[in-house]
């Protein structure tokens, strides 16, 4: 277990590197600059504003300095330090840096995430064993027919019919904004339920395959009762494939919180991440983009290991 | 007999499939006594392995279905019994060991927490008399150092050591009856040998009756008393085992025999064989089932299906010809 999470440490490290070096290029190498507008600006004004940001730096100057800062190491004036990773400012939200940016987004998109993926997981595996056990009976086909659809639907859609219904036709929820849980739920529902969709056919398929396996016969010849048969023997095995399906998932929903955070105007990062990228706003992309890959690298190691965890078979290298 | 512990009566299992229905099973009787091993013989698809599962109710349903006859277990019928009822029954008083070991067992669990909750359904153990209890089990079906190896996973044991297990699992309750199917089929001649030993051994400790499943006249001859063969979903014999061995009386019993392996056989020798398949319980022949495969056969078989008839003892079987004295008309192996 150790040796799995230093070794997982390490590529953590080298990961972010790799991904901070292609999209920092990948960024610059998109014609348009940060400061280029509709109106040409004063040269002097526009070498001022180039000067104040260090873009008049050699590129490989910038790449090291922000790689320097960003690692916590330098100052952004190219000054040694020991610190806390510094992003530097944005280049287009004035007098905010991009730390604090995504210290105010972060917990709402963070919030977001969980109550979205946890809702996709208590539903659908809840759906998906209901399922499973009534299998080719109304009630397996009704379970079945909602989930492909809600696989076929795209969330801004579902978000989209969930205002008209639950704000405006029976007003149970706030339509936009954040604050306390309830303008919460919509959101999370609508980016959540593709993901309780797919779960739930994860798991029927799953549990359909496990109540076959010869040790669920014996879990019955030992004259267990039909839940604790599902409980003790099957739910195990069933849970294997949705758990793989949890790395994806995340960053799915991550991806997916994009629409959904525009539609109901929750300021997480993902309303961030393409206005900046729009903008070349090139440090708060570049925070994003970072944030999201420490948030899917987490996702995967802690998947591999419930994996270890739930088959004993399975050993961490 | 008053030690008759299950009464078997006109048993009939059926599947419902595409092909229509299909009767696995067929008005199959027998009676269990304490303390004896009933050995069911028969080729895959005899309907041998469903016999047992209808006995445990664990014929899967859909497709399967028990469309006849009563099972008496001390004066019960297993088989219209309440779920609930049968529960308490079901690896309690009858258990069940099957064929693979390898994937019998839960492979995400340990060995410990499969073991300690038999005892804890059944019997209302605490966790900590059931563990006692589970290391005791292990330590009687020759399982080393049991207090340690109880908390490995099943991939850790090998396919005997498995099968051991299940039998420990299967005898935690000291049950009245165990059905074992093909419990050695999985398993390597030497392991095979020390299984069987074991289960005899543990049959006169606890004077448990067993049920074996098998299509090895091997095993047969090793552990049964009495021996009851079946083809085609019915019993066409039914003897003791020295008898059916010295003196069988139906065709496909003689078939089978013959087509044991002997060490006084030369080995180039080919090895004799049964002609042709099983039948296909959907599109059986109208009269005797075995009768396109029989070298006895006559016009009356093709006809109608023979019933059981008593021979000498308590021995019953199914033909038309009485194969002692008649020598077969065409040699199937010709």
């Amino acid at each position: 277990m150790i040796p799995f999470l230093a070794k997982r440490l390490l590529w953590f490290f080298v990961t972010l590197w790799v991904v901070f070096t292609i999209s920092f290029f990948l960024m610059r190498a998109v014609p348009g600059g940060p400061f280029d507008g509709e109106r040409n600006l004063e040269p002097d004004v526009k070498q001022a504003i180039e000067r104040r940001y260090r873009v008049d730096k050699p590129l490989w100057n910038q790449y090291l300095v922000h790689l320097g800062m960003a690692a916590g190491l330098l100052s952004e004036d190219g000054q040694f330090r020991i610190g806390v990773p510094d992003l530097g400012p944005s280049y287009r939200i004035r007098d905010f840096s991009v730390n604090q940016i995504i210290a105010q987004g972060l917990p709402v998109s963070a919030s977001l995430g969980i109550l979205a993926l946890s809702f996709g997981l208590v539903v659908g595996l809840f759906a998906g064993v209901i399922a499973a056990l009534r299998r080719q009976t109304w009630v397996d086909t009704g379970v079945m027919l909602i989930a492909t659809a809600g696989m076929a639907v795209p969330n801004f859609w579902l978000a989209g019919v969930c205002i008209i219904l639950f704000v405006f036709l029976i007003p149970l929820f706030p339509a936009a904004g954040w604050g306390n849980l309830s303008n919460l739920i919509l959101p999370a529902f609508c980016l959540g339920a593709p993901y309780a969709a797919y779960i739930a056919r994860l798991t029927r398929t799953g549990m359909l395959e496990v109540l076959h396996q010869d040790y669920i016969r014996t879990a019955r010849a030992k004259g267990l009762r039909g839940r604790q048969v599902i409980i003790r023997h099957a739910l195990k095995g069933s849970a294997l494939p949705v758990v793989s399906f949890l790395g994806p998932a995340a960053a799915g929903i991550l991806t997916g919180s994009l629409v959904i955070e525009k539609v109901f105007h929750l300021s997480g990062i993902g309303s961030y991440f393409v206005e900046a990228a729009l903008q070349r706003d090139y440090p708060l992309a570049m925070g994003v983009v970072l944030v999201y890959t420490v948030v899917l690298y987490t996702m995967n190691v802690l998947v591999d290991l419930s994996y270890a965890i739930l088959d004993p078979r399975i050993e961490l290298e | 007999m008053d030690n008759c512990i299950l009464q078997v009566d006109d048993l009939g299992v059926c599947f419902h499939t595409e092909e229509g229905r299909i009767q696995a099973v067929d008005g199959v009787s027998f009676a269990l006594h304490e303390g004896e091993t009933l050995g069911i013989v028969g080729e895959s698809g005899s309907g041998k392995s469903v016999t047992s599962l209808a006995l445990m109710g664990l014929v899967p349903s859909p497709p399967g279905e028990i469309c006849a006859g009563r099972a008496l277990y001390r004066g019960e019928n297993l088989l219209a019994m309440p779920p609930k009822r049968f529960s308490k029954i079901r690896g309690n008083r009858v258990a069940m060991i099957f064929q693979d070991p390898m994937t019998s067992l839960n492979p995400y669990m340990t060995i410990a927490d499969q073991l300690i909750e038999v005892t804890v359904v059944h019997l209302g153990h605490t966790r900590r008399e059931a563990l006692k209890h589970a290391i005791e089990m292990l330590e009687r079906v020759g399982i080393p150092s049991p207090s340690k190896r109880i908390f490995a996973y099943p991939h850790e044991f090998s396919g005997g050591m498995r099968q051991r297990v299940m039998i420990a699992m299967a005898l935690s309750c000291q049950p009245d009856i165990l059905i074992a199917d093909e419990p050695t089929t999985a398993l390597d001649v030497t392991i095979e040998a020390q299984i069987l030993e074991l289960m005899k051994q543990l049959q006169q400790s606890q004077g448990t009756a067993i049920i074996m499943i098998t299509h090895d006249m091997g095993v047969v001859a090793n552990i049964c008393h009495r021996v009851h063969v079946m083809y085609a979903g019915k019993i066409v014999e039914q003897a003791s085992c020295d008898a059916l061995f010295a003196n069988p009386r139906h065709p496909y019993t003689l078939g089978l025999l013959k087509s044991v392996p002997r060490l006084t056989q030369a080995t180039s020798a080919r090895l004799a064989t049964i002609d042709g398949q099983p039948p296909d319980l959907a599109h059986l022949p109208p009269g005797c089932a075995f009768e396109p495969r029989c070298g006895y056969a006559t016009r009356e078989c093709r006809q109608q299906s023979p019933q059981l008839q008593d021979a000498e003892d308590a021995d019953r079987f199914a033909c038309f010809v009485d194969i002692t004295k008649e020598s077969p008309h065409k040699d199937p192996h010709a």
